[in-house]
């Protein structure tokens, strides 16, 4: 795992500082393919396989075929009691001080690990979240606008009823319309014709008066004396 | 040569080469740039998501003016407590034991809100010296220990970041020889003692953290009062 995070910061130093990019630019010489910047290639679901939380599984795939399932530890044994035996390793009081801090690391590591870890993924599952629910909601609003606009299209068809509707509407207005005009004209016709028929009415009424006037008083001054002294 | 407890004091050299430029220089590894990408891995997700609470809550009694020193005090704050953090591990070079670097820090920062709150507002700066509501009588008194106060901020900040750290270090290499010495003779007490140890590697844990957010804490409280 060191000798990865050598690799990183390796990788970081080349492309920070101020000579970073004459490095980058020497290097591009090197390099065979075309280099393009995007898409930015996927970082890897899951960091590095390591056995006991700092040995990498390369060294155990490494190590395999010569030496089986056992030769990394028989390795790591062997340096161990090497370094002890020979005192190049002295045990003093750091020791000590490098158990306890060790197991203090262990105890951290296992017991806060798991809950780190989630947290870092919700962090970034919350961001793709996010984005995620963006697109849903437009995606959500567009597909109501084509069910929106299929609707209004559904609507015009009918529109060709509510013009009829209307338009009869509008005959029987008008034919209401001329109907009363009618109807008045016929009335202010009959009411002349009326007119016209009491005016005669009223002329022979006279004239019949006049003539039955005219015979009574014809009559009464034809009644002589003598008709006078016979009653 | 045998490795005696004042030699932590003094800044050790290997092979001509000051351990204090590697120490200084190793938490810049611990914290790679993020890359151009809208989803990290997690360790940056993580140091982002801190670096940015963090200094949001650092910001929060400031006034706009000084907004000015949030990069400064949060790349201060990461780079302590990751020096104090690194220096609990065996065979380490803590660079904050050393008086020089924390009063290089201390001085400079302090003086700096100092002069821009006696250039920006002296009045204000000046008022700081009298707490309200003192008595009539106590105010010259009042003042020359004000004064007094401000003066040994520089110090104090200093001092306090350094003596913690030394003495949880030398703590932990005492009781550490106890444990060594004692294990041949009394095993039973020499596990007692590590019992010690184990809780006394606990505590420094804590104190590493809290006295890098202690000194980060205060030089914001200074920068409050003045700018």
């Amino acid at each position: 795992m060191l000798s990865r995070l050598v690799l990183v910061s390796g990788h970081t130093l080349k492309n920070s500082g101020s000579f970073g990019a004459c490095l980058v630019q020497a290097s591009r010489s090197f390099h065979q393919s075309s280099q393009s910047l995007a898409p930015v290639p996927p970082l890897p679901e899951k960091g590095g396989k390591v056995r006991h939380g700092i040995f990498p599984e390369e060294l155990f795939t490494l190590l395999y075929p010569k030496t089986g399932v056992t030769g990394p530890y028989m390795l790591g044994t062997g340096l161990l009691l090497y370094m002890l035996s020979k005192e190049i390793y002295v045990i003093n009081h750091e020791t000590f001080a490098a158990a306890s801090i060790g197991a203090v690391v262990i105890y951290g590591v296992k017991k806060f690990g798991p809950s780190v870890a989630t947290f870092a993924d919700k962090i970034n599952e919350d961001k793709v979240a996010k984005a995620q629910e963006v697109k849903d909601q437009a995606m959500a609003s567009l597909a109501q606008g084509i069910e929106d606009e299929k609707k209004e299209q559904w609507r015009v068809e009918g529109r060709h009823m509510l013009f009829d509707a209307k338009r009869n509407n509008v005959a029987m207005l008008l034919e209401t319309n001329y109907r009363e005009r009618l109807h008045m004209v016929t009335n202010e016709v009959k009411k002349r014709l009326d007119y016209q028929v009491e005016l005669q009415n009223l002329h022979r009424r006279m004239e019949q008066e006049h003539m039955v006037n005219w015979v009574e008083q014809s009559v009464i001054k034809s009644i002589t004396p003598q008709q006078v002294q016979r009653i | 040569m045998m490795v005696s407890f004042f030699d932590q004091f003094a800044s050790p050299s290997y092979l001509g080469i000051p351990n204090i430029a590697v120490a200084i220089a190793l938490p810049w590894v611990l914290y790679p740039t993020p890359p151009a990408r809208w989803i990290n891995n997690r360790l940056i997700t993580i140091q982002g998501w801190f670096i940015n609470r963090f200094t949001n809550q650092l910001m929060l009694p400031l006034n706009v003016g000084g907004h000015k020193w949030a990069l400064l005090l949060a790349s201060l704050m990461i780079f302590l407590i990751t020096i104090n953090m690194l220096g609990l591990l065996p065979y380490t070079f803590t660079p904050t034991t050393q008086l020089s670097l924390n009063m290089g820090f201390a001085v400079p920062l302090w003086l700096a809100t100092v002069i821009i709150g006696m250039r920006n507002q002296p009045t204000i700066a000046l008022g700081h010296l009298l707490p309200e509501g003192t008595p009539i009588p106590l105010i010259p008194v009042l003042i020359i220990i004000e004064t007094i106060s401000l003066l040994i901020r520089p110090l104090a900040l200093g001092v306090r970041l350094t003596a913690n750290l030394t003495a949880g270090h030398l703590l932990i290499q005492l009781i550490a020889t106890a444990v060594f010495v004692l294990l041949p003779m009394m095993p039973t007490v020499a596990i007692l003692t590590a019992a010690v140890l184990f809780l006394l590697t606990l505590l420094e844990v804590a104190v590493a953290m809290i006295q890098a957010y202690v000194f980060v804490l205060l030089l914001s409280l200074y920068l409050q009062e003045n700018v």
